[in-house]
């Protein structure tokens, strides 16, 4: 398969999630845009790997996470991850009143431990099904689930979130948080 | 770290087996979760794309298009 313009066009389009997903994951910038550039290049020269017709970024995020994660293994070697710095690193972008709440979500989105994380950003952020995320994660299903479950708790704890009567049901929201596909 | 694994492939494999899961959050809970995640991403998505991956991939284009004319199709 030789890479097209429409190949090139899907590609290129799907920099931006790939780029929020990264800068998501590592909580740096700098790193993310290292890890979408490789992950291009990867895709470039295994595109016969791909199967036409099926997730291009399905198939693009399997690429990006492997390299997240062989990449954190090898740093987790060289340097322990002190406790917030990860934190630390998401919130330098200037703060404004109205931006308070999302600083405080994103510094406990960062305390999640890491396969949270991901899979919080897949199903309830990228739009992944769980099978999807399953396939990206190459785990079962059930181990999504359970770790989405264990994500949301765990951000409601870090954030305090308490239930609001007068906010009324929202069932869109839920169901795009829970985001069964 | 073991441990938790053998968890994780009990809850995946063991049909009925209930994990010591957390207690489920009400749903205003979820939603408001769900809407911080969103914007928070919303964020990110909107930001404009690098222009090292706009060269990286028209740099492709040109390669193609150079293959393509030495290649002198007919038509």
């Amino acid at each position: 398969m030789t890479i097209d313009a429409s190949m090139r066009d899907a590609l290129l389009g799907a920099v931006p999630s790939l780029r929020a997903f990264a800068i998501s994951l590592s909580g740096n910038v700098d790193r993310a845009d290292d890890l979408v550039q490789e992950t291009l290049v990867r895709a470039l020269s295994h595109i016969d790997s791909f199967q036409p017709g099926t997730n291009l970024n399905a198939w693009l995020f399997t690429i990006l996470r492997n390299l997240f994660h062989s990449e954190y293994r090898k740093r987790r070697r060289e340097v322990e991850d002190a406790d917030g710095v990860y934190a630390a690193r998401l919130s330098t972008q200037p703060e404004q009143g109205a931006r308070l709440d999302l600083e405080d979500f994103k510094t406990a989105l960062a305390r999640l431990p890491p396969d949270q994380r991901e899979v919080l950003l897949l199903v309830g952020a990228s739009g992944f099904s769980y099978e999807e995320a399953a396939e990206i994660c190459q785990c079962a299903v059930g181990t999504i689930k359970s770790r989405v479950n264990r994500a949301r708790t765990r951000l409601a704890q870090l954030l305090a979130v308490e239930s609001v009567d007068d906010l009324g049901p929202d069932d869109q929201t839920r169901a795009a948080l829970q985001a069964t596909g | 770290m073991a441990q938790k694994r053998a968890r994780e492939v009990a809850e995946d494999v063991v049909p009925g087996h209930v994990p010591p899961a957390p207690p489920r959050l009400d749903r205003n809970a979820q939603a408001r979760l769900g809407e911080q995640l969103r914007a928070m991403y919303d964020d990110l998505l909107q930001q404009p794309i690098p222009d090292r991956f706009i060269d990286l991939l028209k740099d492709l284009d040109d390669i193609e298009k150079g293959k393509s004319t030495g290649k002198g199709t007919t038509g």
